[in-house]
């Protein structure tokens, strides 16, 4: 019993994402007699019925008390945690005891992520989200909120399964050689020619990687890209599983026999604009139904007749990236995002710089220029005078008036876009100009913040309208040629296609505890490098086909449960302050260790963390950098040296002295990132 | 005891109870509805918003899942929420709290409402607004009022620091306990000093309750406001009505260890034998009630059995030359003081229950020695109960300083997590007893009997249990007084916290002296 709501101030449902059991069970709570072609506007109707009072309750608290909702528990173990983001409200609701407070308040956050990865700046004015959230158009809206969902189900699934995304950090396929050979190829091969064809329609590849499954076997970035985030790394990688799921869970040398079963169900199922591209020679829309159990798939039918033909396949996902150069570090900043499927299981991603990239981030900087004189505003108000800010706004005045006028010629799409907020700005000015004067006028302040908050949100309209707004035909072409994206396809694939075989079953058993001998009593380890987001650990194969060392199905299964609790721990330890963990649990030995090192290797001295409140974002590094904040905090005391964090997790049998496991755990941090066994990025 | 009244009340921010049946509908105001909110002092819109978003959303969320809220976070405070019919009760405190600090804390004040006043809705039938809450405010005050913070996070009872104590005067506190309970219609009982907990045969839920009205009496600030206080024997008698919960009481009146002989030997024994039988008590008691005249002749006959009683009790103290006290100790001591051989003297022959306590007793004497042949001593005439054990437990807790743990201690803890488990499990739905709290005060001692509300009216029962008691009281009194300096003050900082769940008791070991 599952579900996520996304809520405006005026008690709008937003986003509403809800397993079959919620479903059910609010459908029965309304008696559930509606006709059939009315089900899916009844349930949700019902659904912001139900939540209306929790939601308007919410925004009356922090109205009046300046306090809002965290959770809510109930006698029956359902558990809701609500979390504001400006204007919207978040609910997540979990009944079933699989889901912990913690793991609801990171499934808010993540689904926050992909939401910014989706709409860029639009996020920063709610009042624009929330348009784009829920388009009026119901088809339009159904189509969103199911890849939304879609996503969300992604992420869930992969979070349950998958180590690295378990500790939010990307595995990489440890095979050395091969992983150089793809870098090398991706780099003089792939790329170079992409960004020297004439196709490319001014867009300018920066980073392609190859994924088998969720693990990343070559990740290349051209000389002048500056590098991708973690977080938006393990996004993207989020959203190709989402394009072309992998079969996680069935381990099977010959997915053909499994998958012809699976084929049966409605075509264009997934298919939101990122379905199966048409013009790809490999049709490999089967895998695409590997997540769809029988009671999600009767959920979704009901959707089915609204779907509407998918468009273009060939057109890229607009993904909003962060990226930092020498000016400065600039959020979500607008990219391609080309996912070419090689073989089920196996896909190459495309990350292009689209020419108009200047445009966002001039509306970055503006915006990022008003939010200070909002602030500065407000504070003046409180009567620390700050006039210090006027050569300022001049300067931001002209420059602003220089862009909306650039805007506007350089740009025929965007025509309509810069004339409307030509004409919501202009009468702004004066006003502008006569709070200037007054600078001491409090009510003048008072009456230019909301002017402040309109201008912010003009220009997130102006963002919204270059990068989001699909400009229709046209006959200039507006990325990657399909024949190109195509040409780009069995380039790679021609490379990989000795290889195809054997990556499908590394990415399975990428590293064994076989591999780890000098280690007796090393049940199974996780060791992430948290400065490059990366994680090394043992394969853990539950499924009954795949016997690995550690037994079949129920005992891997069970070290399964316990690694992914005790990540819980440490993370709840580390939240407090806590960078070691020991625990013994019934026949196991559990280590956790955060430690500090230099460039060089060099282990640096431990120091306090910082503690935590309860409600802080979740410890990961998918929707919010903890340690990046961490080294940060870690590197005010070691001025000018590099600090990298590292984390490691063991788990002992129980019968191991524990100088043994401490030795252990030195030893294998030592050996892991020795430089010939995991190449770096 | 400035602590009590402190309106710095340790973690709880908000406090309230809110009627949902007075704000049905659109009309109504929110203010109809709130019955109790502390701090009194807040504006009334403010205790309107709590009260009114509180409970739409709680009720809201019970909708949706279908269970009712437990807790309620918010970003600065979280809410315990108690629900039943149309109360909804909400304790606020800070985030630092541990959440379950905070139920088990509004668990216990609903808890003790109940046991002074009887059902919610009732006594808001029957008194003002105002009367309760005056006694809202009592109740949290004195459960706020942990003498540390780890007292307030584990909601432990206060007790005397069983350290600077002599073991002796913690098995006198026992022992006239026991000999109140030859009073069949005497359940159990505990003994306070200052506020404090001496002794005491209850579970430490109903201890912690029955503490309630002590340390308001023994705060002369508060104004005694029981509606049914009535002094009989003189101004340091007093009783009060309380409401127990079927569990607590069916605990009460389960003696386990008495149980099986019972099966096996004569269930259905004529009631003759029993009025003899003095030191039964507990488990003569469910006859008795059913038979309110045949309780009369019960007591009458206890008279007589008191003084064989008196002349025995001398030969166990005696041997205990070693206590400088004992000399003090012996008058009131005599009077009352339960002894196997007094007792044998009644009913060795006919009472196999007795055997099975005369058995233990020589196995204890023998082996042990003093101290723990006394506490096995205790054992024979506490009449059996669980509610015994448990006093024996703290006695051997208590002494555990300066002697071994006994075999006994350890049984005691197990009779008592029985009791617990029993007496929160159903505290919602069963219906209330009332029963008579009688309270002898004699200056900072309280002696306080949890009795059958047909004592007040047996004044034989009553003059015996007075009078048998008084001078013990005196003596234990006198001795705790010189011992004890008052409350301690000032927070020693200490390096050893030991939390005992059984009995729900903090020890505290103050090491400060070392690092000098």
């Amino acid at each position: 019993m599952k579900c996520l709501l996304i809520a405006s101030e005026s008690a709008e449902v937003l986003f509403n994402w809800t397993d079959p059991e919620f479903q059910q069970k609010i459908q029965e709570q309304y008696g559930a007699s509606q006709e059939e072609g009315q089900r899916l506007p009844a349930f949700e109707d019902s659904i912001s019925t139900l939540f209306a009072p929790i939601i308007i309750s919410c925004i009356t608290m922090v109205d009046r008390l300046g306090d809002s909702y965290a959770s809510f528990t109930t006698e029956n173990n359902h558990i809701y945690v609500l979390h504001q983001f400006d204007e919207c409200l978040y609910i997540a609701v979990n009944g079933d005891g699989e889901e912990g407070e913690d793991d609801l308040r990171r499934k808010i956050y993540v689904m926050k992520k992909m939401i910014e990865v989706l709409f860029g700046m639009v996020t920063l004015s709610s009042n624009l989200l929330r348009r784009e959230l829920r388009p009026q158009d119901t088809e339009q809206r159904a189509r969103l909120w199911k890849h939304l969902q879609s996503l969300l189900e992604t992420y869930s699934h992969i979070r349950e399964n998958d180590q690295s995304f378990l500790v939010e950090a990307v595995e990489r396929l440890i095979h050395p050689t091969l992983c150089e050979q793809c870098i090398e190829f991706l780099e003089r091969r792939l790329v170079q020619q992409l960004n020297s064809s004439i196709e490319r329609a001014g867009e300018e590849v920066m980073h392609a990687f190859i994924l088998v499954h969720t693990k990343l076997l070559a990740f290349y970035s051209s000389r002048n890209a500056s590098t991708l985030v973690t977080s938006d790394l393990l996004t993207l990688i989020i959203m190709a599983q989402n394009m072309y799921p992998s079969c996680i869970d069935l381990d099977d040398p010959s997915p053909e026999v499994g998958d012809a079963k699976r084929k049966a169900p409605v075509p264009g199922f997934f298919n939101l604009g990122v379905g199966t591209p048409r013009g790809v020679p490999f049709k490999c829309s089967s895998p695409v139904f590997e997540f769809v159990d029988p009671d999600i798939q009767m959920a979704e039918d009901s959707l089915q007749t609204l779907e509407v033909p998918p468009p273009d396949p060939s057109t890229p996902r607009r993904v909003f990236l962060e990226v930092s150069l020498k000016e400065g570090l600039y959020p979500m900043m607008p990219h391609s995002m080309y996912c070419l499927p090689l073989w089920p299981g196996i896909t190459l991603v495309l990350l292009t710089k689209i020419p108009t990239s200047a445009v966002a981030m001039s509306v970055y900087t503006y915006l990022e220029a008003f939010a200070k004189l909002e602030k500065r505003l407000r504070e003046g108000q409180e009567g620390s005078a700050a006039t210090r800010g006027q050569p300022t706004i001049h300067d931001l005045r002209s420059k602003l008036d220089k862009f909306i006028k650039a805007l506007g010629p350089s740009d025929i799409q965007e025509d309509q876009a810069s004339t409307e907020s030509k004409c919501a700005t202009a009468p702004c000015w004066p006003q502008y100009v006569i709070a200037d004067l007054l600078n001491n006028e409090f009510s003048f302040r008072f009456s230019l913040i909301p002017w402040c908050k309109n201008m912010k949100t003009q220009l997130c309209g102006i963002y919204r309208q270059c990068f989001l707004i699909d400009p229709g035909p046209s006959d200039v072409p507006r990325h990657l040629s399909p024949g190109l994206q195509e040409r780009a396809q069995t380039l790679v694939q021609e490379k990989l296609m000795d290889w195809k075989d054997f990556l499908l079953v590394k990415s399975r058993r990428n590293i064994t505890m076989v591999s780890y001998p000098d280690f007796p009593g090393l049940i199974h380890f996780i060791c992430v490098d948290r400065s490059t987001g990366q994680m090394i650990a043992p394969s853990l194969n539950i499924t009954e086909r795949n016997t690995s060392e550690l037994g079949k199905g129920p005992v891997a299964q069970f070290i399964k449960s316990k690694v992914w609790s005790l990540v819980n721990t440490t993370r709840r330890y580390l939240q407090k302050g806590y960078s070691t963990v020991t625990l013994r649990d019934g026949d196991f030995y559990f280590c956790y260790f955060l430690w500090f090192e230099n460039e060089t290797g060099y282990k640096l001295e431990a120091v306090d963390l910082p503690i935590l409140p309860d409600d802080s974002p979740p410890i990961g590094m998918l929707s919010w950098d903890y340690y990046r904040k961490l080294r940060r905090y870690y590197s005010k005391n070691h001025q000018g040296e590099v600090v990298k964090c590292y984390e490691l997790l063991t788990v002992h049998l129980g019968v191991i002295p524990s100088e043994i496991i401490l030795q252990h755990c030195r030893q294998l941090a030592s050996k892991l990132w020795e430089p010939s066994r995991n190449p770096l990025l | 005891m400035a602590e009590l009244l402190s309106p710095d009340l340790r973690g709880c921010t908000y406090f309230f109870l809110y009627d949902g049946s007075k704000v049905k509908e659109e009309g109504d105001a929110t203010r109809e509805g709130i019955c109790y909110f502390y701090p009194e002092e807040t504006p009334m819109d403010k205790q309107e918003l709590l009260c009114g978003q509180l409970a739409g959303v709680a009720r809201c969320v019970s909708e949706l899942s279908s269970s009712s809220v437990r807790v309620l976070r918010l970003r600065r405070n979280k809410y315990a929420i108690r629900r039943k019919d149309d109360f909804l009760w909400a304790l606020g405190s800070s985030v630092d709290v541990p959440t379950i600090s905070v139920c088990e804390l509004l668990d216990q004040l609903i808890d003790l409402f109940c046991f002074y006043n009887g059902s919610v809705r009732q006594s808001y039938q029957r008194n003002s607004r105002e009367v309760l809450a005056m006694r809202w405010a009592q109740y949290l005050s004195h459960l706020q009022a942990g003498s540390s913070e780890l007292h307030h996070i584990f909601s432990c009872l206060k007790t005397i620091d069983a350290t600077n104590v002599d073991p002796l005067l913690l098995l006198k506190a026992a022992l006239i306990l026991q000999a109140c309970q030859r009073c069949p219609l005497v359940l159990v009982g505990c003994i306070l000093f200052r506020g404090r907990v001496v002794s005491t045969q209850m579970s430490p839920n109903l201890t912690m309750k029955v503490m309630v009205h002590e340390s308001e009496t023994y705060n002369k600030a508060h104004k005694p406001n029981g509606p049914s206080t009535s002094s009989s024997s003189g101004g340091t008698v007093s009783s009060i009505t309380v409401f127990l919960t079927m569990s607590e009481l069916q605990y009460l009146q389960s003696t386990p260890v008495d149980k099986g002989f019972k099966f096996h030997s004569t269930p259905h024994k004529d009631t003759i034998p029993k009025k003899t039988r003095l030191s039964r008590t507990l488990s003569d008691t469910p006859s008795t009630d059913s038979e309110p005249s045949d309780a009369g002749s019960t007591h009458s006959s206890q008279k007589v059995s008191f003084s064989p009683c008196l002349s025995a009790s001398d030969n166990v103290f005696s041997p205990d030359p070693s206590e400088n006290t004992t000399d003090l100790l012996h008058p009131p001591m005599q009077s009352q003081c339960p002894l196997s051989n007094g007792k044998s003297s009644h009913d060795a022959e006919e009472d196999e229950s007795f055997y099975h306590s005369f058995h233990t007793n020589g196995g204890g004497m023998s082996q042990i020695g003093d101290s723990s042949g006394l506490e096995e001593n205790s054992h024979l005439n506490g009449a059996c109960g669980t509610v015994f054990d448990f006093r024996a437990a703290e006695c051997g807790n208590e002494e555990s300083h300066d002697h071994k743990v006994g075999e006994d201690s350890r049984r005691g803890s197990g009779g008592s997590a029985h009791g617990c488990s029993g007496a929160t499990n159903s505290h919602n739905e069963s219906p209330l007893v009332p029963m008579t709290l009688y309270l002898h005060r004699v200056k900072g001692l309280v002696l306080v009997l949890l009795v059958e509300p047909h004592f007040l009216s047996d004044t034989a029962s009553m003059e015996e249990v007075y009078h048998s008691s008084l001078a013990a009281l005196n003596g234990l009194e006198a001795h705790l007084r010189t011992i004890i300096p008052g409350p301690p003050g000032v927070q020693v900082p200490y390096v050893f916290a030991h939390f005992d769940c059984t009995q729900s008791t903090m020890t505290f070991s103050h090491f400060s002296l070392l690092f000098y």
